[in-house]
């Protein structure tokens, strides 16, 4: 016993010859917040888990004391700690009959109401009505978990009378032994009362308590003070219930018809009927150009309180999402105004001094060269300036549209939805192959590079990046025939290079996606994907997420701009504009 | 040692043997610590007067923690009674078998519990929602979320 107090493992130790752990009586889960059981019992405010008796007659010796202590089944007996080691204090041979403390200790046992067996007379006692409880049934008492179907949380009642909010009182014997002793010296060798577990002094029987404690006595220990966590779980089961209730379908409209095209995890806060209304509302309003659309719903843009609890990596991915609605629009606008960017593509060829990159943009046209490796080159380009119908883009604006459903509740990039932006990828990929197919000449190295580029960053596609001379690209010559089937292509082609791509954001937004795909994936925050609706131009959601359009900075495409987020909003609404 | 509900159970075989059931309950098995029986009668006046009962008792691996699952035996030309809270499965509708379970109650306890509840019936007359409730009814008792609709009877 004696220096006790400082071991590291408390399960080692005892505490007036009881155990800081169950010693077996229950054999379920053990639900119960252990750490901050032992700790009250060794603040000497809950009884020990003392082995108990399975019987107790007054007139036993110690041995027979002992023998009654209940052998634990095998298996617990391993796992479970060994019994105090007996003491062998000097002053044993002076002793009279009980000499040893762990048998004294039962002396009057005291029978638990509950599971029937006897424990050392220090037991603790209930709070409201003064019955007698084990430390082991108490542990077992507890509020009922919340259901779906029941979601409330009661305070434990007394099992004895029934009052809510159960709790016991513990009167520790005179004595000390074990854990915080104090001084760490045996308590009966020292103490001045001779205070030991003995015959001598035996435990002070329990007298009836007059009054009965208040839930919030210091004194007490309740139910809830060793299960701390019952609030957390009560909230979780109320969160996955309305998680479940706010779950919405999307929805998305073909002509007249609404096509479901996945469930919201209903995560974050789902729309309001108001909220809902209003998208409904903004997104079926009319087939007006989509500009107007694009004004009309400016105002809600001014409304960020939706992103403010939002982490670094969700807004990350929602700048994403924005930049692609973005560079949907981007993409559209170019083509109503190719007549007008064919100008300035000109002007920008004309003013850019990189010169040798200036040239090697249109090259691509001029030389047309239909192995499918060359496309790569101008991959980011052309998904911008590609005019023909079959719009691998038109999937982007889908999925840019089935997220702007859910700006309420972004975080969790639905499945289907960052699939789909993956897929995107591939679509571009492929289209672009075919459509830019004779206009590249770019030399195989480049070819490679690029086509890994192109996969990891499908919004950013639209990014005007400087241009920056390409060594591989020889025809100067034909920058300015080339510009002319395809203006556009001009100075975006030039993006290509290898070099920008460090710079720019996009491939670790990419990793955000793909990392929110598995995070939605495995945290079975399901989106289920409905089978996928045609496509349709007409339904597409436009609204910005993150920057008003006006608000951002304003930069002609063809700009030497550094590339930057911002860089990204402003261009894009620039050429929009 | 032995799982929490059989040892208690275990004692209260042994007191049940040792000082006897009370007056109209009987013990019929008790052979394992999962399922007892016992009949059980109206003693006195009642519209039950002298019809026996069976009452099965079944008992999860931490009774008393958990209560235990009552009913009456309606099997082999046993029924249960006609009771505004006995359905004709068996199934009783009593508190104290749901969220009012106290482990301090014991099996005696319950018995004399179902007894009395029988006791103080004044008119025999089944659930008003016995035929839908049996139609669906769980085989375990403690499935069902009883709404403990009237104290009185």
């Amino acid at each position: 016993m004696g220096n006790s107090s400082s071991s590291s493992r408390p399960h080692d130790e005892s505490v007036d010859f009881g155990q800081l752990v169950p010693q077996g009586v229950y054999t379920g889960p053990r639900d119960w917040n252990q750490s901050i059981t032992a700790q009250l019992i060794i603040a000497r405010r809950l009884a020990p888990f003392y082995r108990p008796l399975e019987d107790y007659e007054e007139s036993w010796d110690d041995d027979q004391i002992l023998a009654a202590r209940k052998a634990l089944s095998d298996s617990e007996t391993e796992q479970l700690p060994p019994p105090p080691p007996p003491t062998n204090k000097k002053r044993s041979g002076s002793l009279k009959e009980p000499s040893r403390p762990e048998a004294a200790v039962y002396r009057h046992a005291v029978e638990c109401p509950i599971c029937f067996l006897y424990y050392p007379p220090n037991i603790n006692h209930s709070r409201c009505c003064d019955q007698a409880i084990c430390t082991e049934c108490f542990v077992q008492i507890k509020r009922n978990e919340p259901t779906a179907t029941h979601l409330v949380s009661e305070p434990a009642a007394c099992p004895y009378c029934v009052q809510e909010n159960f709790g016991v009182v513990y009167t520790p014997p005179p004595w000390r032994a074990g854990i915080a002793s104090e001084g760490g010296g045996s308590p009966w060798s020292d103490s001045p009362r001779g205070s030991s577990p003995s015959i001598d002094t035996p435990y002070p029987t329990h007298k009836r308590r007059q009054k009965s404690f208040g839930a919030d006595s210091a004194e007490v220990v309740l139910t809830d003070h060793i299960r701390p966590d019952w609030e957390a779980k009560l909230a979780a089961v109320r969160a996955a219930v309305q998680r479940r209730a706010n779950r919405r379908i999307i929805m998305r409209q073909v002509g007249d018809r609404l096509i479901p095209v996945g469930v919201t995890s209903g995560r974050v806060h789902a729309l309001t009927p108001e909220e809902a209304a209003q998208a409904e509302a903004a997104s079926t309003e009319g087939s007006g150009s989509r500009r107007s659309r694009r004004r009309q719903q400016q105002p809600q843009n001014g409304n960020f309180e939706q992103f403010m609890g939002m982490g670094g990596a969700e807004l990350e991915e929602l700048m994403i999402m924005e930049a692609m609605r973005l560079s949907l629009i981007e993409h559209e606008e170019q083509q109503r105004k190719e007549a007008e960017q064919k100008k300035k593509a000109e002007t920008a060829v004309a003013n850019n001094d990189s010169g040798a990159s200036t040239s090697s943009v249109t090259a691509s046209s001029s030389a047309p060269q239909p192995s499918p490796s060359t496309l790569s080159v101008s991959q980011p380009t052309s998904s911008r300036s590609r005019s023909p119908s079959p719009n691998p883009l038109q999937v982007l604006k889908d999925t840019a549209s089935g997220w702007r459903r859910r700006t309420s509740s972004p975080p969790p990039v639905t499945l289907s939805a960052a699939l789909s932006a993956v897929s995107t990828a591939s679509a571009v990929l492929n289209s672009t192959e075919i459509e830019t197919s004779n206009s590249t000449p770019a030399t195989p190295t480049i070819i490679e590079r690029n086509t890994i580029e192109s996969e990891q960053t499908t919004a950013p596609i639209t990014n005007p990046i400087v241009p920056v001379s390409s060594p591989t690209i020889t025809d100067t010559s034909d920058a300015a025939t080339a510009l002319e089937p395809q203006p556009t292509i001009a100075p975006y082609s030039e993006s290509v290079p290898v070099i920008e791509i460090p710079d720019r954001p996009v491939p670790s937004h990419q990793d955000s996606m793909l990392s929110a795909i598995s995070m939605a994936s495995s945290t079975g925050e399901t989106y289920d994907n409905l089978p996928s609706s045609p496509e349709s131009d007409s339904s597409v959601d436009r609204e910005p997420l993150l920057t008003p359009p006006a608000a951002a900075t304003p930069k002609n495409v063809l700009t030497n701009a550094p590339i930057t987020a911002e860089g990204y909003f402003g261009d894009a609404s620039a050429a929009a504009e | 040692m032995a799982s929490i509900s059989s040892r208690r159970l275990q004692k209260e075989l042994t007191e049940i043997h040792m000082e006897g059931c009370p007056v109209g309950i009987t013990l019929v098995k008790a052979d394992d610590f999962e399922t007892w029986w016992f009949t059980i009668e109206v003693m006195g006046e009642s519209v039950y007067r002298s019809e026996v009962y069976t009452l099965q008792f079944r008992f999860e691996p931490n009774y008393p923690i958990s209560a235990p699952a009552v009913t009456f035996v309606v099997t082999d030309g046993r029924k249960a009674p006609l009771h505004p809270h006995v359905y004709s499965n068996g199934h009783i509708c009593a508190s104290i078998l749901g969220n009012e379970w106290s482990p301090v109650l014991s099996v005696v306890s319950v018995c004399i519990t179902l007894q009395s509840m029988l006791a103080s019936c004044k008119k025999k007359e089944p659930p008003v929602d016995n035929d839908r409730y049996v139609r669906t009814a769980p085989d375990n008792p403690k499935k069902t979320r009883f709404v403990y609709h009237d104290d009185t009877v």
